[in-house]
């Protein structure tokens, strides 16, 4: 695990605060999406679809802060669209790390270099870079020559300046295993604080719709590809979802752990899932028939999910819920051994 | 499949709450046709069908909004916008990687990576 102490003990206090509360069900990373504009038109992307009057339309800060104020969560992960497109992303980190919430600015990189002077080196802002691989898997799967390297510049800047850069990597089917491991070694060589990995979502408006793992296939993938991990590779992320992902674990989804929110509202169920928005996050989180998601609910759509923004907050949750949770997750931690 | 070009005709076998759940599935603009007569262009983000008065709501062209219609009010949704989730760039890229790719095996011999091309996500 590379994630900071000091982060770690503010979700940690925070998710023991809810349970002291009683709280059935609470956020754990907002997904803050201030725009759908993106630069890149990535194969299996289900986000930017939209005409081009949505296209051009984002989010004020004000309903961003707004938004964050409500949900109350620890983490704000902003993605997209391409964050860096959206003209006052300055502006919102600064306010968000006024408010001390640990953010992660999910970029594809291609303006990383350029808009740097934009922001403060801060614990509280990571960047957290779109890779899938190697130079040829990462172009092949954004859909462009060349972002690999410009992603690497990016990277290297933001290091120079002192700024906190993870990765964050999407697999599918056709994975080569043994090139990821050169990735992550490629990419520890970078100097990045930690990788984050996960299977991609069907996106039923992907463009590709025949690279996307199911479950028996992602299991195998990441057996293959964690199993001797070098303890030179940091992970950014739960070790229980990791072996969840490996198949060593099975977890059932928690759909409200990364709520969604952007123009549109708050994005019912789920990240992934667009079945419909809720005016509040009260609105969400109880006007949501939660019972109709996650693998047990047999709802189709969950069937394959096996993605970090349903599963990772169950893998947290299990580490605080139960000594065997917490004992697993720090056994993982101190041995390197998925 | 799309549905771009779709003109419904709301009748017994097809029923407005079907052709609201499509076009809210739809990525493109639709024409709302309202039972006045009116009409009203554009991207429909959210139904709610279970509620006391059943509504969608919607971004025109413009951009403006969000307008809130009752299905009560609507005719018929035509799916007049085109298709953003047909993908087709993606398409044409994937078959000028696929022909580099020929022409780099047919000089070396051999596919070096032996992967079809992988998409990535959100
Ligand atoms: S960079 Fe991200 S938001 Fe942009 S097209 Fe690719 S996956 Fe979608
Ligand atoms: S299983 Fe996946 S798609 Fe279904 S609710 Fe959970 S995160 Fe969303």
């Amino acid at each position: 695990m590379s994630v900071p102490v000091s982060q770690m003990y503010t979700v940690a206090s925070y998710i023991l605060q809810q349970k002291i509360r009683g709280q059935k069900r609470y956020p754990f990373v907002l997904m803050l999406e201030p725009l759908f504009r993106c630069n890149l038109a990535c194969a299996g992307c289900g986000k930017i679809q939209y005409p081009a009057q949505i296209l051009k339309k984002h989010l004020t800060v004000e309903q961003c802060l707004a938004a964050v104020a409500e949900c109350g969560a620890p983490i704000v992960s902003i993605p997209g669209g391409e964050p860096l497109m959206y003209p006052d992303i300055d502006k919102l980190v600064a306010e968000l790390v006024k408010r001390r919430k640990y953010i992660y600015l999910c970029t594809n990189a291609i303006l990383l270099k350029e808009k740097l002077h934009l922001f403060t080196p801060s614990k509280y802002l990571t960047f957290s870079v779109h890779m899938d691989g190697l130079r040829e898997e990462h172009d092949e799967a954004v859909c462009r020559d060349g972002v690999f390297d410009e992603a690497v510049e990016g990277i290297k800047a933001a290091l120079q300046r002192g700024f906190r850069v993870t990765t964050n990597t999407t697999l599918f089917d056709g994975a080569s295993p043994l090139r990821m491991r050169e990735f992550f070694d490629e990419m520890m060589d970078l100097g990045v604080e930690g990788m984050m990995l996960s299977p991609g979502y069907s996106y039923s408006k992907a463009p590709d719709q025949e690279h996307f793992l199911h479950q028996t296939r992602t299991n195998q993938l990441f057996s293959e590809m964690l199993s001797k991990p070098k303890r030179r590779w940091k992970f950014n992320q739960s070790p229980l979802f990791l072996r969840f992902l490996m198949g060593k674990k099975d977890f059932e989804c928690t759909p409200w752990g990364n709520p969604t929110f952007n123009m549109f509202g708050w994005q019912r169920p789920c990240y992934l899932l667009q079945e419909g928005y809720a005016a509040s996050f009260r609105e969400l989180m109880d006007g949501t028939k939660w019972e109709n998601y996650g693998k047990k609910s047999g709802n189709e759509k969950c069937r394959d999910c096996m993605v970090h923004c349903g599963y990772e907050a169950t893998a947290v949750d299990h580490t605080f819920s139960s000594l065997k949770g917490f004992a697993e997750t720090v056994s993982v931690a101190l041995s390197g051994k998925l | 499949m799309t549905l771009e070009g779709w003109v419904p005709q709301i009748n017994d076998y097809t029923s407005l709450r079907e052709v609201v759940d499509f076009a809210f599935d739809y990525r493109g603009n639709t024409t709302v046709v309202k039972r006045d007569g009116g009409e009203i262009v554009g991207y429909i983000f959210n139904r709610e069908a279970d509620a006391p008065d059943a509504f969608i709501q919607l971004f025109d062209e413009q951009g403006d909004g969000p307008f809130t219609i009752p299905y009560r009010d609507i005719a018929t949704i035509k799916f007049t916008g085109k298709d953003t989730a047909a993908g087709n760039s993606w398409k044409a890229w994937v078959e000028r990687k696929e022909k580099e790719r020929a022409l780099r095996a047919a000089a070396s011999g051999v596919d070096r990576l032996g992967r079809d091309p992988g998409p990535d996500g959100g």
